[in-house]
């Protein structure tokens, strides 16, 4: 594995790079403060748990739910974001009950499976539009950075367009679930010690991924 | 003897300070071998070694934002994370200042960053060592490929290097393992730029320190393709201080290790002008010590070994011991990199990869040699891979639900990317003085960092970025991503060089042929700062080599009654 590959940024299925990401980069206006964030409450981790579970069922292996994806997110809000991307996320919370009663006239946790996936996939459609504007201004931020190292002027800051709640939810979701013991050991397939290596093997469609390392 | 006299000193216990005990001791020295970190014995310390990827707080996704205010230079690159942060010294304790922005990622502890190093290993070739010389470039290497070549033997064949024999002058074959293999994408891939670029070109397996055959002489067992090489390797598959040089020092006896000890200076004597031992001061209680010895190793990694030279003999030589060439600080280099390509790979379907190698593709220099001219000198190789992609790739149409779960479980497209690492001149300007303003924990002044690529790095760069590109698709590869990432700051090659260089003539080097202070015969600076010029090849193996070079030669002299 070339070292420099960890770096890449993907896009998971989400339309955007890891959210957070662009803050390790050089030149981002950060705050390096999340003190202001305790815990999701209960309810909150629960209702998560139910979300993950629109987005990752069980199928014939188990789904989010199982992998207790809600918990990871909880710990991944508290240590890992940001004070402004708590506040979006938590918000978020709030406002995906909202846009669920608008579409289909009830909570998400009233809804049916169906109702909730309908939902979920025009949430998903939104937040995917929105993600296309923040990578647009992104670029433009990182335009005006590079012109202003050009001139010298080291002080310059990028600005920060906010991240779609929902493209928060569903990363922390795909990540909780594919790199919890359950997603990757019976979703995926884990091999910890390998103890060779096979280029070339056979592969047919519908074979499981290997998990992450 | 009293118990603070020894016939060697070794600063720093990492992939050089490591070779030196080693070498010293095993041709019968009583070695001290001081190290300003903790401690970290072999397989007991690699705390994360065997650690699944759901047994991380944060999955090893991400660094925490106290991770991230704790550590302001480590985040800037990829290095920040929880996997193997107890490896990394921590900034708060370890400070600098930048006049130009510049990423110091050390590791301060036995084994040093010989833990996390990338383990490519490669030799210098004859061009490497004439072209300052031939290019009127810094100055002349004093010493050429062959007065290496047998001292790369050596150490590859105690290390272990796998790599295949490829018979190109560019890059010297050496004393290889068996191979690790490549993919089949790769395979194919190598044939088609083979093809394309007329055999000008090459493509094939990443030498590196991971053992396919396994030494039991040493206690290590080959690779087992678990690639998290860099939180330590239970097996000592990968040559690290722990797994290799420092038990075969310890064997003989003849070592004595001092982890917690901060060399403050060589002690210097002006009538002999000798140095008579170092004075260290204790990371844990602040007190300081004297050790004697008649030689002195400084392996503290290239910055630091300068930084205990400038701190050295500043009655006699206000900017330190070896500064009399005006030399010493000057002229530091790294590789620079973040510029290559990336993309799709159509087709193989039907194939996967078993097993997690821990190494890459190379693809050596071939800008500058033989009948190719640019508009810069000297030139870069790459390294790369293809892999196929896993719970991370796009699945199109679906969104979200039980078909877009169940496609998100199957393997996704076959990526190729390479990335280049170029290499940096020696530019006297480019230099880390002592900043006597401002101070560590322990009132030690730190550097300050005044480094900057400049035209011919920036020229060779977009020929980086655009030669992935061309190589790319010759390959067939589809939606090539460019990269040429301005990001790059000075010292994020984690190859830092050149401060305290060799050469020919006290006036304008700072160390003789066989790594000796000119000012002082009995001081050795084999690391990172004894480099003349950078390659694009990674330097430790070079290191290494010249260690062991620089070693058996002192031992020589001290036998003779010379030092």
């Amino acid at each position: 594995m070339n070292r420099r590959e960890l770096l890449r940024l993907v896009t998971m299925a989400t339309g955007s790079v890891l959210i957070g990401s662009e803050l390790l980069l050089s030149g981002c206006n950060t705050t390096d403060s999340n003190t202001a964030f305790a815990s999701l409450t209960a309810e909150e981790i629960a209702f998560l748990d139910e979300v993950g579970e629109t987005i990752l069922p069980a199928t014939a292996s188990p789904g989010a739910k199982a992998a207790e994806v809600g918990k990871f997110i909880n710990v991944m809000i508290r240590d890992c974001y940001e004070t402004d991307d708590q506040q979006t996320f938590q918000k978020g919370i709030k406002e995906l009950d909202l846009a669920c009663k608008k579409m289909q006239g009830k909570t998400f946790l009233e809804a049916t499976a169906q109702q909730r996936e309908q939902f979920l996939i025009a949430l998903d459609k939104e937040a995917k539009d929105y993600s296309k504007k923040k990578t647009l201004f992104d670029n433009e931020q990182g335009k005006l950075y590079t012109q202003a190292q050009e001139k010298g002027d080291l002080q310059f800051k990028k600005e920060r367009m906010q991240p779609h709640y929902f493209t928060m939810m569903k990363q922390l979701v795909m990540i909780g679930f594919f790199t919890s013991k359950t997603g990757a050991t019976q979703a995926l397939r884990h091999v910890a010690v390998p103890g060779r290596y096979d280029g070339a093997m056979e592969y047919k469609k519908g074979d499981k991924a290997w998990s992450s390392k | 003897m009293a118990d603070n006299v020894y016939d060697a000193i070794v600063v720093g216990s990492g992939i050089s300070g490591g070779w030196a005990a080693k070498e010293l001791t095993e041709k019968g020295l009583k070695v001290l071998l001081l190290e300003r970190g903790r401690n970290v014995e072999h397989v007991k310390d690699y705390v994360n070694a065997n650690k699944e990827v759901w047994e991380f707080e944060h999955r090893t996704n991400r660094p925490t934002v106290q991770m991230l205010k704790d550590y302001p230079v480590l985040r800037r690159d990829y290095v920040l994370n929880e996997a193997n942060l107890d490896f990394w010294a921590k900034d708060s304790e370890s400070p600098y200042t930048e006049t130009k922005p510049f990423a110091w990622f050390r590791g301060y502890q036995v084994g040093g960053r010989s833990l996390t190093w990338g383990r490519q290993s490669y030799r210098f070739n004859k061009w490497d060592f004439e072209a300052n010389g031939k290019e009127g470039i810094g100055v002349d290497w004093p010493i050429r490929y062959n007065d290496l070549a047998p001292w790369y033997s050596y150490v590859e064949k105690f290390a272990g290097i796998q790599g295949s024999k490829e018979g190109l002058d560019v890059l010297p074959d050496g004393e290889f393992l068996p191979a690790m293999d490549m993919n089949i994408v790769e395979k194919d891939v190598a044939k088609r730029i083979k093809e394309k670029f007329e055999g000008k070109r090459h493509f094939f397996i990443g030498r590196s320190a991971n053992i396919t055959q396994p030494k039991p002489e040493q206690k290590r067992i080959n690779c087992q393709y678990r690639d998290r090489c860099w939180r330590g390797c239970p097996y000592g598959a990968y040559f690290s201080t722990q797994s290799a040089t420092l038990p075969a020092a310890m064997a003989t006896g003849n070592l004595t290790l001092r982890p917690f000890a901060i060399v403050k200076q060589v002690l210097y004597d002006k009538n002999t002008k000798k140095a008579t031992g170092v004075e260290i001061l204790d990371a844990e209680t602040n007190k300081t010590y004297e050790y004697k010895a008649k030689i002195i190793f400084l392996n503290a990694s290239a910055l630091n070994s300068t930084w205990v030279l400038m701190n050295s003999a500043t009655g006699i030589w206000p900017d330190g011991l070896g500064s009399s060439s005006g030399e010493l600080g000057h002229n530091v280099m790294d590789h620079h990199l973040n510029a290559g390509a990336s993309g799709f790979v159509e087709g193989y379907e039907d194939k996967y990869i078993f097993g997690r190698r821990p190494t890459g593709i190379y693809v050596p220099r071939y800008r500058n040699i033989y009948d190719d001219k640019r508009d810069y000198v000297r030139g870069f190789g790459y390294q790369g891979s293809a892999s196929r992609e896993g719970w991370k790739h796009d699945v199109a149409e679906l969104t979200i639900g039980g078909a877009f779960k169940d496609a998100t479980c199957e393997a996704g497209s076959w990526k190729m990317g390479l990335s280049g690492f170029g290499e940096m001149l020696p530019y006297h300007e480019n230099k880390v003085t002592l900043n006597k303003n401002k101070t560590d924990k322990w009132g030690l002044p730190v550097l300050d960092m005044d480094v900057e690529i400049k035209e011919n790095e920036r020229r060779m760069r977009k020929d980086m970025m655009n030669d992935a590109i061309e190589m790319l698709e010759a390959a067939g590869v589809k939606k090539i991503k460019p990269e040429l990432d301005e990001k790059y700051q000075p010292g994020m090659g984690i190859h830092e060089m050149g401060t305290a260089r060799m050469g020919r003539d006290p006036k304008t080097s700072v160390l003789n042929a066989h790594n000796q202070v000119w000012d002082a015969i009995n001081v050795f600076v084999t690391d990172g700062a004894a480099m003349t010029s950078a390659s694009c090849v990674n330097p430790s193996l070079t290191y290494m080599a010249l260690t062991a070079r620089a070693a058996d030669y002192a031992v020589g002299e001290l036998k003779k009654g010379n030092l």
